[in-house]
């Protein structure tokens, strides 16, 4: 299933992943061979990633995927869902705004160069140069000077580089941010954050081809050949000699196989011919449970779908009791169990049961309760029609049909699922306000805190500029956030959030419908697969069975 | 090949159809226009009346669709998530779909689209093939090569293909997903007719009426009209009679890849797409519209290929 | 013969040419910013969607931008990049590899099955076995791939393996090598085959009424011999063109078949990019297909010419 993150969630059904994900296919080679002495590699399922392997412009799952085995983060996610340093030694802060990241001593990539501070500030501020459309650009928002690089269409860069942004020696590097913002820290683990070393650049400044197909990297893996997209069926790594972290006991190599449809990766698992499938899709789940036995995993997935309201565009939907009514009227314990085969699991609240801060049952009016619905319902004077906007590249439909029938049914009104092109033609026809309807909408989270489900989607200042699409505004929910964002820890800060969550789940500015669950399954031939916070196997536990 | 280059493709062009079938003896005395000629040949044969019968049904299925199942899909109420994929049972013969809804009704509420689409395309392909074909082969000159290169373009863009891209490319405007198909199937599939339509009044322009009607003057239009176009007609109605059934089950392939007819509308290719997904888990909800589909393309195909027998003698 | 081919060459540029700007007509015209489209559900950032435009000519008049690519073809044999900065013809190469395979395997059976059949049913013309193979031609024709397709995907491939515990026809993707392709190349093949039968049993038929067929028979040859050496040598001519045409036909219209045993090529291919509006990518495949289909044509042409000594081109 690829993912898009901070945004995009596609279902990983058959027909959809074929239109979304991008091609590849099953590998030929790689065969039947037996996983079981130390040379045969241990082979993971993956999507074609959408772009070259380059981490500033890699934001969806599949390319994530195998940059992570490439590449070590700043900061890992342990089991409490709490970010602990892993290249880094430290990273500390007093005042939450100026942060000090030291490094682990000794690091090398995979060229044998050391790894310095400066690589991270080069990577960084190459990935915010709006010069450069580098789509993880976004991340660096928070850093003080990311203007600068970001001075807007037709405007011409003149600065260097972010000014908060400063290596002050080989293994310290000092962020300053523009604004206090206690969960810093926890972003440091994406993707976008990776360093990169002198040799991805070329002599016009730019990430080369060349390190895309074969990016230099300093984690656990390192890539045999370069890795010709759209042509390659798999991607080949073995184990870096010099990685100082934890490596995996027994093995050495790792193959990535591309696959179009996670129905043929499916068939592969089952035929042994593949040893890891991270994205079981919803046909697959029953076949899995009695095929697998204890092979197959099914945890939850930081993932969010909701039903979107259009506040800022459609008055109808302004009083909160429409909306209470509309989610009361969703049986989502069905829709999860018979659409998704419990591939998801029903939302009970803002923040998902990934993340630490997840309340269960949160949000009340997510219970399904058709007769108080309908009463709701009449006594707000609800609207006698509904439409339902979806894309329909993300094998969405099926759900939306779904929860169509349920408000048919239960409200008494006329429903009308609307499917659309691509999401951005929905938020395109809202602005232009051609559509005042519901739509879906979903959200994969862009760094593990239950922060990163409160200010993009529903604060006021995402309105213009991060995904508020249904314009939803609250003085009370900014200034929660904004204690939040400014408390002395993590921990502090959670609280204030968990307050601001509290008004969503009153007001329901969006209709959060479930939770997405992370359904994987392996094969015989390995053990001890655990998949992290972002959905990645920790491959130093991996073990030959 | 897939299903929607079938329009492009007429049967080889002596392949029998049928085991000999005695021929139709005439009554003496009555001079038997081609067109009645053939109705009496057409009535005698088992292939026509099967398919004939079939077709009735199918038409009566499309404009009353209520007459055969009591459930009306369009009702939500009628379905039921909790129900999904199970199958056949008491009240629902066919079982249930992925969203709990009655497969049975939905397969038969499918009719009218499929024979809407089919009949629109035929005659629209009939009618802007048909015309430009009339003009080419008739006028000849730089008309017809100006023409016929036109068409060179469009039979070497692969049917479906060519179909899918358009489809996708004007989804979500102003047209309806059924007119659009329509336009789709037709851009793909009228170069077929022209080609017919040409060659058949290339031939009837050199016989001696036409020449005739020439030197006493008439004009292009009557000539056109009045003589060419009557005796050219037939080839046209047996290309239009086999392609129907391939526009329906061409329908069926877009609306599968998710370019043809959408939600709410029904249509048997959006249910095998729909049920696609379960089919190795529940396969009855992509088996029966699959059933449905495929006897109609059936009963067009029959039909076409007893209307060639008979209308073309020169082909048997 | 040399002239006729380089003028049949040069009467295809117009249609390669107009075809090819037909579709990127076509492409230009989908609806969506094919830069907006690589974004997801971020709202896209207006600054970024403005360089990436200018990157790809994406600003620029639909004529102009159709020469870039069409002259980038012609003299460069460039036929651009993706949006991941992917070389189109490095990303068509392995899937048109994955479609010929499917093309080709269905063109085995296609022969092997539909000359067979037309054979048989030749031979025993107007008795039952006759009847039944053109009954169940008429059927083949009728049944759609898109069900073909199903049936035979649930009954060969998991009922097979159900009862047996063996998995004779892989359902899915290509990694079983040449057995994935057994089950789709004969989905592939259906309607073609029934042509073919069809095709077969009118050529022999007519072949076995001709003269020289009596005179062989007459001078007291073995019906074995007869039908070897003389019927069957003249009946294959049309059959081989036919053959040859039809290849190019299979591969465009493959998409179904990939749609349902999700093999990774063209028709998936193009699939894919029409929705995530990748412009070269779809104008490439549609090229070289148009190409395929000019080259097949012209081949056939010559193959009559080799085949049947009586034709002539000038």
């Amino acid at each position: 299933m690829r993912v898009t993150k901070g945004a995009q969630i596609v279902a990983g059904t058959a027909l959809l992943a074929l239109a979304v994900a991008a091609c590849g296919g099953g590998a030929t080679e790689g065969g039947n061979t037996a996983a079981g002495g130390s040379d045969t590699p241990v082979r993971m399922e993956l999507g074609e990633p959408q772009e070259l392997l380059v981490p500033t412009n890699t934001t969806e799952s599949e390319g994530a995927e195998a940059l992570a085995a490439v590449f070590e983060p700043l900061v890992n996610y342990d089991e409490n869902k709490k970010a602990v340093e892993a290249a880094a030694e430290s990273i500390t802060s007093d005042d939450q705004k100026v942060w000090t990241i030291k490094l682990k001593a000794g690091n090398t990539w995979h060229n044998g160069e050391p790894v310095i501070a400066q690589n991270y500030v080069d990577a960084w501020n190459y990935a915010a140069n709006q010069d450069n459309a580098q789509s993880a650009g976004y991340f660096f928002g928070r850093v003080d000077g990311f203007a600068d690089l970001n001075p807007g269409e037709g405007k011409t860069v003149t600065a260097k580089g972010m000014k908060g942004l400063e290596a002050i020696d080989d293994t310290t590097l000092k962020v300053t941010l523009a604004a206090p913002f206690s969960q810093f820290k926890t972003l440091l683990g994406y993707t976008a954050f990776y360093p990169l070393p002198k040799a991805a650049f070329g002599p016009d400044g730019k990430v080369t081809q060349e390190f895309g197909e074969k990016p230099i990297g300093q984690g656990l893996f390192k890539l045999d050949k370069p890795y010709k997209k759209g042509t390659d069926q798999t991607i080949d790594l073995s184990v870096y000699d010099g990685y100082k972290g934890p490596k995996p006991k027994g093995w050495t190599k790792l193959q990535f196989k591309l696959y179009t449809s996670a129905e043929t990766s499916f068939n592969d698992l089952q035929a042994e011919n593949l040893d890891i499938h991270d994205s079981l899709p919803p046909s697959a789940i029953a076949t899995a449970k009695t095929a697998l036995g204890e092979r197959y995993q099914d945890q939850p997935d930081a993932g969010i779908g909701y039903i979107g309201v259009p506040l800022q565009y459609n008055p109808e939907f302004k009083n909160a009791d429409v909306r209470k009514a509309i989610s009361m009227a969703i049986d989502r314990k069905t829709i999860a169990e018979t659409v998704f085969s419990g591939t998801r699991a029903p939302a009970d609240d803002f923040i998902n049961p990934a993340i630490d801060g997840y309340r269960q049952g949160a949000c009340a009016a997510c219970a399904y309760n058709p007769a108080e619905a309908k009463k709701l319902y009449e006594t707000a004077k609800g609207p006698a029609k509904l439409e339902l906007g979806y894309n329909a590249d993300g094998g969405h439909k099926e759900w939306i049909e779904a929860v169509a029938n349920n408000l048919r049914a239960n409200l008494g009104v006329e429903v009308t699922p609307k499917p659309f092109e691509k999401f951005q033609a929905i938020l395109d026809e809202l602005d232009a306000k051609k559509y005042t309807g519901l739509f879906r909408m979903g959200w994969a989270i862009d760094y593990p805190s239950a922060e990163n489900y409160l200010t993009p989607i529903f604060g006021t200042g995402a309105i213009k500029t991060g995904s508020n699409y249904g314009g939803y505004s609250s003085k009370e929910f900014d200034d929660l956030l904004a204690k939040g964002d400014q408390a002395a820890t993590p921990e502090e800060g959670l609280k204030f959030y968990q307050q601001a969550d509290d008004i969503l789940n009153k007001e329901l500015p969006y209709i959060p419908v479930y939770f997405y669950r992370n359904n994987s399954g392996y094969s015989t031939k390995v053990k001890n697969v655990k998949i992290n916070l972002l959905n990645q196997v920790e491959w130093s536990q991996v073990e030959k069975a | 090949m897939s299903d929607i280059q079938q329009p492009a493709q007429t049967l080889p062009p002596n392949a029998p159809s049928g085991p000999p079938l005695p021929r139709s003896t005439k009554k003496e005395g009555k001079p038997a226009s081609l067109w009645s000629d053939a109705w009496h040949d057409l009535r005698r044969r088992p292939i026509f009346i099967v398919s004939a019968i079939l077709i009735a049904v199918l038409v009566v299925m499309a404009l009353w669709p209520s007459l055969f199942t009591a459930i009306d899909p369009n009702d939500p109420r009628t379905c039921e998530l909790a129900t999904a994929r199970q199958g056949p049972s008491g009240g629902h013969i066919f079982g249930r779909d992925n969203l709990g809804c009655d497969v049975y009704a939905r397969s038969i509420y499918g009719a009218a689209n499929s024979l809407l689409i089919g009949i629109s395309t035929t005659l629209a392909t009939s009618l802007i093939g048909g015309m430009f074909g009339l003009a080419a082969g008739y006028f000849g000159g730089v008309t017809d090569t100006l023409a016929s290169r036109l068409t060179e373009i469009f039979f070497a863009i692969p049917s479906i293909l060519g179909a899918l891209l358009i489809a996708a490319t004007f989804r979500g405007g102003p047209l309806s997903s059924i007119t659009l198909v329509i336009i789709a199937l037709t851009v793909l599939g009228w170069p077929m007719t022209y080609r017919i339509m040409r060659a058949a009044v290339i031939t009837a322009k050199s016989q001696d009426f036409v020449v005739a009607a020439k030197a006493l003057g008439a004009g292009h239009m009557r000539i056109m009209m009045r003589h060419l176009l009557p005796n050219a007609l037939a080839p046209v109605i047996v290309i239009a009679t086999i392609n129907l059934g391939g526009f329906i089950a061409a329908e069926a392939a877009l609306s599968f890849l998710g370019v043809g007819v959408t939600s709410p509308d029904i249509s048997w290719g959006l249910m095998i797409s729909d049920a696609r997904n379960r089919f190795l888990d529940a396969p009855l909800p992509l088996i029966f519209p699959a059933v449905f589909l495929s006897i109609t393309v059936l009963a067009f195909i029959m039909l076409g290929d007893a209307v060639r027998d008979a209308l073309d003698p020169k082909l048997r | 013969m040399g002239r006729y081919i380089i003028r049949r060459l040069i009467q295809a540029i117009p249609v390669l040419l107009g075809a090819t700007l037909l579709i990127f007509a076509i492409v230009f015209a989908l609806p969506g910013d094919p830069v907006a489209a690589l974004a997801g559900e971020k709202r896209t950032d207006p600054t970024i969607v403005a360089i990436l435009r200018e990157r790809y000519h994406l600003n620029d008049p639909l004529l102009l931008q159709y020469w870039y690519y069409i002259s980038g073809v012609i003299f460069r044999g460039d036929f651009g990049v993706t949006f991941a900065d992917v070389p189109v013809s490095q990303l068509m190469a392995g899937k048109f590899q994955v479609t010929l395979n499917l093309a080709l395997t269905a063109l085995v059976f296609e022969a092997i099955i539909g000359v067979g059949l037309g054979l048989w049913a030749a031979l025993r013309r107007g008795r039952a076995a006759d009847t039944m193979i053109l009954a169940s031609t008429l059927l083949l024709i009728s049944v759609p791939t898109l069900v073909t397709g199903f049936v035979l995907q649930l009954v060969l491939g998991v009922k097979v393996k159900q009862w047996t515990g063996v998995d004779i026809f892989p359902i899915a993707g290509i990694s079983n090598g040449f057995r994935s392709y057994l089950l789709p190349g004969f989905v592939l093949a259906g309607i073609s085959i029934a042509y073919l039968t069809r095709l077969t049993r009118t050529s022999l038929v007519e072949t076995l009424r001709a003269d020289y067929i009596r005179t062989a028979t007459a001078k007291g040859l073995s019906r074995r011999r007869v039908i070897g050496r003389h019927g069957l040598r003249n009946a294959l001519i049309p059959l081989v063109t036919y053959l040859g045409a039809d290849l190019g036909n299979l591969m465009g219209g493959a998409v179904i078949t990939e749609t349902i045993f999700n093999l990774p090529g063209i028709g998936n291919q193009l699939f894919q990019s029409v929705y995530l509006r990748e412009q070269p990518v779809v104008v490439g495949i549609v090229t070289v297909l148009v190409l395929i289909y000019i080259v097949a044509n012209l081949v056939v042409d010559m193959m009559y010419a080799v085949l049947d000594p009586r034709i002539r081109y000038e």
